[in-house]
């Protein structure tokens, strides 16, 4: 059985479900509670669990950060959410140098079971400082699992994972995915972190891509079947850890590879793709792995530009061609 | 009366062409003609008019994204306005930075951030710069009662009292931030006027919905920083008529409260009385100004929608590294 709904809908319902089954789980971020998220997704909460487990903050993204590391160090399990993952930058220290580090460093004595959901991604106009796709810093840091979604089944699955995760794990949504409706199955179910999924199967190519991404590279592998050339879409659904076992046999089964994202393509976690694919699999490489990501530019507010700032199904098949020399 | 005519008639025309520029933003988005958000800034209008009349030349102008307006009453032309909000070559940027950006280094504006709080330390910097160079001079760090919750805020008035440096922290307290009232998150009634004690700096809190109230608290407070005491607060208490953005419902709030506050509390329309029945203006007048107005930013909104964009291959102008 299956129904329709949105992929904030089905991240509410993973969410919904993880707060009925562990007390322990609570909500914390901006707007969370009395509004009920500024994308909505946590609507009626409050109502529901009461304010100690959907707490409304002040701007204060440093401080409750901090704070979740904390109660998840000492036995809760805290799903912040930071609006924009642009605002990991006033907020970095608490995941990059707590959250990430902290199991290590206490030799394990210390584990910190939290989620941090943050909306990612460019095309509502909302120029550089809300526009952001930053893969690459939340991906650097090791002590961090990084998942982002490209659908709403796995939105769903994929939140209950992290929640139950006994480690920090950072969830890209990207925010133009909010409003897509798309069939989830009725009963519940998880989806693993790390593990990837072949969106596509094809021999010509494997396109690499997450997020957004995957909904263009799909329309894009469509379009190219009909000239002939058959795209096999890998959504990696999770960024740390990777499957590469999913990446090694696809690319011993086509033996191209274009990488697809919309982060800045200087410094971007495409570009680790990209070195980890030629390091081990360069045996298996019929041409060099090319990657098409944003450009190497602020987000602008103009629409003209922004759209030029990220890959489009057109786009996404002229750098297939590229790779296969067509 | 405490004030001149002449000074009288200034407030209140920047007074209202911010409101009018305000109420503007909010027809063109509903509209459908500017691209992103627009956080409207309709009914607090006074704060910034009333601190912003105690400008001199040669100071600086961190603002927010709420009156986006402000850098017209400071230098900025109303097509070179247009042009940025609706993503034109004619824009400040070239519509590289949009509505929460404007910002005309020309004019003392520094510009705004879209991480709240972060750019405190840059107006404490552009103080800096003051005193480096011995200028009786101010550098006004405009904030809501959302932002006085962030850390940077609190570095940068640390480092402006201990180093004297000509800073006025101007927190504009409307109650909100996005829905989250001050009242269960800022454990104070007064977000950044009650803390101003802990840097040692003097502090004012004024009626934000009357702007000559704001502006005797922001003379005070700007002819004390500007004669090289140091930095000091100046908290103007008002409400935020509209949503966070536009489109937002407000379903968070009480809407009998908000309606007590748009028919008591208009800056604009409280000021006009006063001015009516001192007999600084005539209805006749004030008719005249919003219409004139009126016509001068339809000018500019003419001028911005016939202006180029520009295109995708300039989009890497301006870039240099």
């Amino acid at each position: 059985m299956s129904k329709k709904i949105t992929f904030s809908k089905a991240l509410r319902e993973g969410l919904h479900e993880e707060m009925v089954r562990d007390e322990n789980v609570f909500i914390i971020g901006e707007d969370m509670a009395v509004m009920g998220n500024v994308f909505g997704v946590t609507t009626g909460f409050l109502d529901e669990f009461g304010p100690n487990r959907v707490i409304d903050t002040p701007i204060s993204e440093e401080g409750f950060c901090g704070m979740a590391v904390g109660a998840a160090m000492r036995g809760l399990r805290p799903v912040v959410e930071l609006m924009y993952n642009d605002f990991i930058t006033v907020a970095a220290d608490p995941i990059f140098n707590q959250a990430a580090k902290t199991r290590y460093m206490t030799g394990g004595q210390a584990t910190v079971p939290m989620v941090l959901r943050c909306p990612m991604g460019a095309g509502r106009r909302n120029a550089g400082h809300h526009s952001q796709s930053l893969e690459a810093l939340f991906c650097h840091f090791p002590g961090l699992k990084v998942i982002a979604p490209s659908c709403a089944e796995d939105a769903k699955g994929l939140i209950k994972s992290a929640i139950r995760d006994d480690d920090p794990v950072v969830s890209l949504e990207n925010k133009l995915l909010y409003a897509k409706k798309e069939e989830i199955p009725e009963e519940e179910y998880l989806i693993p972190l790390g593990k990837a999924k072949v969106k596509r199967e094809g021999k010509d190519l494997t396109l690499i891509t997450w997020s957004r991404q995957v909904n263009f590279a799909m329309e894009a592998a469509e379009n190219l079947a009909a000239e002939g050339i058959d795209v096999e879409v890998l959504d990696l659904r999770s960024l740390v850890p990777l499957d590469w076992e999913a990446i090694a046999a696809s690319v011993s089964k086509t033996h191209n590879v274009l990488i697809v994202s919309e982060e800045v393509k200087r410094g971007s976690y495409a570009g680790e793709l990209s070195a980890q694919i030629a390091e081990e699999l360069f045996d298996e490489l019929d041409a060099p792995v090319e990657r098409l990501c944003g450009l190497n530019i602020v987000s602008p507010f103009s629409p003209v530009l922004e759209d030029e700032n990220f890959p489009h199904p057109e786009t996404i098949a002229k750098a297939v061609k590229h790779v296969l020399n067509k | 009366m405490q004030y001149e005519a002449r000074f009288l008639r200034q407030i209140h025309k920047d007074l209202l062409e911010t409101r009018l520029l305000e109420e503007k933003l909010c027809d063109l988005y509903a509209q459908g003609r500017v691209p992103g958000h627009v956080h409207s800034g309709v009914g607090q209008e006074a704060t910034y008019v009333g601190v912003l009349s105690t400008r001199q030349p040669g100071d600086y102008f961190k603002l927010t994204h709420r009156p986006i307006s402000m850098p017209w009453m400071l230098g900025t032309d109303l097509d070179m306005f247009f042009g940025e909000l609706l993503a034109k070559k004619t824009g400040n940027s070239g519509g590289r930075g949009g509505s929460l950006h404007i910002g005309e280094l020309r004019t003392g504006v520094l510009g705004m951030s879209g991480t709240l709080g972060c750019d405190t330390g840059v107006a404490v910097g552009a103080a800096l710069t003051i005193d480096y160079e011995q200028r009786p001079n101010v550098s006004y760090m405009f904030m809501g009662d959302g932002t006085s919750s962030r850390g940077p805020v609190y570095e940068a008035m640390n480092l402006a009292a201990a180093w004297k440096l000509p800073v006025l922290f101007i927190c504009e307290n409307n109650g909100f931030a996005i829905s989250t009232p001050a009242s269960s998150t800022i454990p104070v009634p007064n977000a950044l006027a009650d803390r101003a004690a802990g840097y040692g700096m003097p502090s004012e809190v004024a009626d934000g919905t009357d702007v000559l109230d704001v502006y005797r608290a922001a003379k005070k407070m700007s002819d004390y920083v500007r004669a090289g005491n140091g930095p000091a607060v100046l908290e103007c208490k008002d409400y935020r008529w509209r949503g966070h953005f536009e489109g937002d419902q407000c379903a968070y709030r009480d809407a009998e409260v908000t309606k007590e506050w748009v028919e008591n509390h208009d800056c604009v329309k409280n000021l006009e009385a006063m001015l009516l029945k001192e007999g600084v203006v005539t209805e006749a007048e004030l008719a005249a100004m919003r219409a004139g107005f009126d016509e001068q930013m339809e000018t500019a909104i003419a001028h911005a929608e016939a202006a180029p964009a520009m295109t995708a291959e300039e989009i890497f102008d301006g870039l240099y590294a």
